[in-house]
């Protein structure tokens, strides 16, 4: 665009000049159709419902009357009444602070594992990744039966050595962790990247370590952690951002362990069975949303969840200068 | 090229406006006509909640409304909820009549208008209200606006084992909740590692029926005042229900109780632990009686009221009950028609027993309770007994649905395995949270 | 790329030929590392035995505390498809996968590509706007989204699982700008000096040189319809006739009243489709999730 801002000024014949500015129109068209999905689904799918929700999280809607302007009712019974609202901040919290870093942990263990391995890199790297192919809902399944309390293979094995074991999905304090589990089963995706990233590490770096004496740790650390830093962040960024919208896990774990007290002629639900304990911030909204169609409260929750999001984003990408190690040129 | 681009998108575009513009279409309410003849017959939606076989009943008795309403044509949907309903009404695309599986819901179709009052309809025929006993009278309006009529119920009662009564010496049913705990003591069979082989009674919270609503009218104990504030902590009812409960789960072991509960079978499977011999009373719904046949189950049992509070004997008989509604939603567009089915569905006697023997639930007209056509099953009499029951109480009808009965539900559970002790402070807790959820929903102005 | 760099590594340990003593050593060590990955690979695919082992256990064994299946009871698996709809399921789920990758692949392309190679005003603002989109959770605009489709009569069916993809989606878009910033100016050049406009450009020479990153999008936004469940479950729900196969699971063993052995065989059927596109596909697979890690 400026470029052809900057020659108009030099005296050229007309002809050329409606040429050039013919040939910038065309350009704007072209851009204008290339972006078109993008500009279509902008502004259906994210813009206008961002705005929406804004308004509707000063309402009270029910998706049967139109929505009724309460000002800021919805906010206050957010922090001051509704008491499954902490505890689905806290869970989420718990999600973020305990499961991504040992998600992260986990990933990073297994491929520097499998990187000084030297026999059947290829089945090992099948093995650890296959567990990320299966299906949210499915894997859920699997691990609600494996850590049943009386019938699940954990528990009969625990037995076996002489250990009671804990009621799993059945047990406040349990879920939380039997989720975790789950959650670094499928550490492959993430398996995946630091592999690379790692195999990626120029070799002359760590000769010159270890001609400077450094043992594996310190290579570890001094050379393959800041090499891969980048990686190591993008995938933190997305584990937190997977964390905020954890709901698929929770939503059937819940379901299923909690079993059916919810039969006929009730829609109590089990959403966040144990008491709680896997009530996660999207599951809350759902709830809200969904089953209680108290879509107005169910927007400001959402709206909290936009701003929670976006700063944790934000804090995430400019913090990310201070501990991450960038490659001149690199990315 | 970036022609054919840009048409290709621009077509793209129109195919969605497209289908989005033949979904808008507005409703019309056709001028009410109250005679129907055959020469022009008038076509109506009718959604219901059943799938299949419950479904093929229901179209049998739409089918004989049809032959006695000739002017008259119904296309039922199955497998809907409310969810859809509540689409379907705020997409101005709604059926004509709609059932919706929980009177749970009842305050959000009457408090909101989605469903048109009934009233005008109800004096035009001369139905008066003592068609239906004072239970779902009460569950199908909201504060005198009665947007739905009952169509078939659940009530509860006490499942026992009679083989395992008689070994254990028992000869009659439990009738107060003293007694209730003792058989269940005596009616537990522990393994030699000490967990549970047979239980007597299984009263945790959330296993299959186990839930405050469900038990709560065995000890009197009231959900809200006359204005509709949630007032737990002030019964004394449900006070006597949680202590009860916390003593008899305590001397099972929570621990052991869940265990065994794991390994106890899904409800509504043949492996269901009381079809299996597996637990000796259960609370449960009048559909047992027909699955225990329909699951080919050996146990010998018998039916009879829950217990009630040692203090309350006049409560005896009494029980919990809800059901399914249906309603006329205001965007139908054949209402005069719409109110012909309703009315049929609900009030003649001979549709509700077809559906009640078809379906296996409670049929909820006082005529149809003592219909001669209705399945002669002492058993299954015993819950239609008691849903014609005067005691018999259902669950607030309110705008949050039911909110109120997962957050006491959520202490329940809490206080039963013991991570709440405060009981008092616990219930006030529940009912400032419920209070304020009506606060809440209601905020702005009540509609 | 990253097996091709381990025959580097080993050429590396092979030049400098080490003294017997720390060779005995490495060894030793390597036997220990093999030991840690061999526990912790049996860790892992222990999950997958159980699965199998319960999914062939009577009704009666599956309420028991055994492990191993007494008789293998392989009926279990036909006795899934008569219980549910698994066929309608496996179908709706094609139609969402299937046309939900199309649409994206043909919608984002042409944006990735404006993003990525021509010039204009406001496009660091579009590119920002999109990395947002990205990162936001879905549920923070679903409400109003959710209402829309309801006004549309649209709930209960798959078309606005469908649709929205039709109109590009933000990672692919992100991912398909990395890779076509990657491409040479040289081949866009040589196409612009033969008359090419950019649609041309677009369509013979970037979506030539990028086949594996389309592949890859492609592959993710496949996987990403297969295991999507808050979708389906906020649209479908209501209507069985158009659940996908997650919801079909999810509701399998509570709506059929099943026990664990059936559900185990559902769990299995449903993770199958995924498991065997891995093994057909595990280049690409490894490809392409590198891809958005180096990428990114």
């Amino acid at each position: 665009m400026s470029s052809v801002a900057g020659t108009a000024s030099v005296p050229v014949p007309v002809e050329r000049q409606r040429a050039r500015r013919r040939a910038a129109w065309r350009r704007r068209g072209t851009v204008l159709a290339f972006m078109s999905p993008w500009i279509a689904g902008f502004l259906i799918f994210f813009g206008y419902p961002l705005v929406w929700s804004a308004y509707l999280s000063f309402t009270h809607y029910d998706l049967l009357n139109p929505p009724r302007w309460v000002g800021l009712a919805n906010y206050r019974f957010l922090f001051h009444s509704d008491e499954t609202f902490w505890p689905a901040v806290k869970n989420t919290l718990w999600f973020l602070a305990i499961a991504v870093p040992l998600q992260v942990l986990f990933a990073f263990g297994i491929a520097v594992m499998l990187q000084r391995a030297r026999r059947g890199v290829g089945t090992f790297r099948t093995v650890f990744y296959l567990p990320a192919l299966a299906p949210p809902v499915a894997a859920t399944l699997a691990f609600v039966y494996l850590l049943n309390p009386a019938t699940g293979p954990v528990n009969i094995f625990l037995s076996k050595l002489g250990i009671q074991g804990p009621l799993w999905f059945d047990s406040p304090s349990w879920a939380k962790p039997s989720l975790t589990l789950l959650a670094i089963w499928g550490v492959g995706n993430m398996m995946i990247i630091f592999l690379a990233a790692i195999v990626d590490v120029p070799q002359h770096l760590y000769e010159a370590a270890e001609i400077d004496g450094a043992g594996v740790w310190r290579r570890l650390f001094y050379v393959t952690l800041p090499s891969i830093s980048p990686v190591l962040l993008f995938a933190v960024v997305i584990a937190v951002i997977d964390g905020l919208q954890y709901f698929t896990q929770a939503y059937v774990a819940a379901t299923i362990a909690g079993g059916s007290a919810a039969s006929t002629g009730t829609v109590a639900t089990n959403l966040g069975y144990p008491e709680n304990s896997t009530l996660f911030y999207p599951v809350l909204l759902y709830q809200q949303a969904f089953l209680n169609f108290n879509m107005g409260y169910a927007s400001a929750i959402a709206m909290l969840l936009l701003f929670v999001s976006f700063a944790v984003v934000l804090a995430i990408v400019l913090n990310s200068k201070r501990f991450v190690h960038f490659q001149a040129g690199g990315r | 090229m970036v022609k054919r681009a840009a048409m290709a998108v621009a077509v793209l575009v129109s195919i969605l406006l497209a289908a989005g513009c033949s979904g808008g279409g507005g409703s019309k309410n056709s001028a009410s006509t109250t005679t129907f003849s055959a020469d022009h017959p008038v076509n109506i939606n009718y959604w219901v909640y059943f799938t299949d076989p419950e479904l093929g009943v229901m179209k049998q008795v739409v089918a004989q409304f049809e032959k006695t309403h000739p002017g008259i044509h119904v296309t039922t949907r199955g497998g809907i909820d409310d969810t859809k309903i509540l689409a379907s009404i705020t997409a101005g695309k709604s059926p004509d009549v709609a059932e919706s599986s929980s009177s749970d819901y009842s305050g959000k179709y009457c408090s909101s208008g989605a469903w048109i009052n009934l009233d005008p309809y109800l004096k035009q025929d001369n139905i008066p209200a003592s068609t239906f006993p004072p239970a779902p009278r009460y569950y199908t309006q909201y504060k005198g606006n009665r947007c739905a009529l009952p169509m078939l119920a659940d009530a509860y009662g006490l499942y026992y084992n009679t083989a395992m009564f008689k070994k254990a010496g028992l000869t009659h049913p439990p009738r107060t909740m003293s007694e209730l705990t003792q058989y269940a003591k005596r009616l537990t069979v522990r393994n030699s590692d000490g967990s549970l082989k047979v239980v007597g009674l299984d009263p945790v919270n959330g296993w299959y029926e186990n839930a405050p609503a469900h038990w709560g009218p065995q000890f009197g104990a009231k959900w809200v005042d006359a204005q509709g504030n949630s007032i737990i902590a002030k019964s004394p009812g449900w006070k006597a229900f949680l202590k009860w409960q916390k003593n008899l789960v305590d001397w099972y072991g929570y621990n052991n109780l869940v265990k065994w509960q794991a390994a106890a079978g899904d409800e509504f499977s043949p492996s269901q632990a009381f079809e299996r011999g597996k637990v000796a009373m259960n609370l449960d719904g009048e559909w047992r009686v027909s699955l225990i046949k329909k699951d080919g189950s050996k146990v010998q049992y018998a039916t009879a009221p829950l217990p009630v509070a040692d203090s309350m004997p006049q409560l005896y008989g009494a029980g919990y009950t809800s059901g399914s509604i249906l309603g006329i939603p205001k965007t139908a567009k054949q209402k005069a028609a719409a109110w012909e089915l309703v009315k049929y569905l609900a009030t003649n006697t001979k549709a509700e027993a077809l559906l009640s023997n078809g379906i296996a639930n409670v049929p909820t007209t006082t005529a149809s309770a003592r219909s001669p056509l209705l399945h002669n099953d002492p058993r299954f009499a015993v819950f239609v007994r008691i849903f014609n029951n005067p005691n018999t109480a259902t669950t607030p009808v309110s705008i949050i649905g039911a909110q109120n009965q997962n957050l006491f539900s959520t202490f329940n559970t809490a206080y039963q395995n013991g991570h709440a002790s405060d009981l008092q402070g616990g219930l006030e807790n529940v009912d400032k949270q419920i209070n304020a959820a009506l606060k809440q929903a209601s905020a702005g102005g009540v509609p | 790329m990253s097996s091709a760099a381990i025959p580097v590594e080993s050429e590396a340990i092979v030049r400098r030929k080490p003294p017997a003593a720390v060779r005995r050593k490495r060894f030793l060590v390597a036997v220990a590392d093999h030991s840690l990955l061999i526990a912790g690979a049996l860790i892992f695919i222990a999950p997958f035995i159980f699965i199998a082992l319960t999914s062939l256990m009577t009704n009666q064994q599956a309420l028991s505390s055994h492990l191993w299946p007494h008789p293998f009871q392989w009926s279990n698996y036909t006795e899934v498809f008569h219980k549910a709809p698994m066929w309608r399921y496996a179908l709706n789920t094609m139609l969402y996968a299937g046309l939900g990758t199309l649409g994206l692949v043909v919608s984002s392309i042409p944006v990735a590509y404006a993003l990525a190679r021509l010039r204009w005003r406001g496009q660091n603002v579009a590119f920002v706007i999109t990395l947002v989109a990205m990162m936001l959770p879905p549920q923070v605009t679903v409400i109003p989204v959710y209402v829309m489709w309801a006004k549309l009569g649209l709930v209960g069916s798959l078309w606005p699982l469908i649709l929205p993809n039709w109109l590009g989606d933000a990672f692919s878009i992100f991912l398909l700008r990395q890779f076509f910033l990657t491409i040479p100016e040289e081949y866009l050049d040589a196409a612009r000096v033969d008359g090419c406009g950019e649609f041309r450009i677009l369509t013979t020479v970037v979506i030539r040189l990028s086949k594996p990153a389309i592949a890859a999008v492609a592959l993710f936004s496949f996987l990403f319809c297969f295991n999507d469940f808050f979708g389906p479950l906020l649209y479908t729900i209501e209507n069985p006739n158009h659940w996908t196969l997650s919801v079909g699971l999810a509701q399998f063993r509570t709506l059929y009243q099943v026990q664990w052995n059936l559900t185990m065989a559902a769990t299995l059927i449903v993770m199958a489709p995924v498991i065997i596109l891995f093994f057909l596909a595990q280049r690409a697979f490894v490809e392409g999730v590198t891809l958005t890690g180096v990428k990114g």
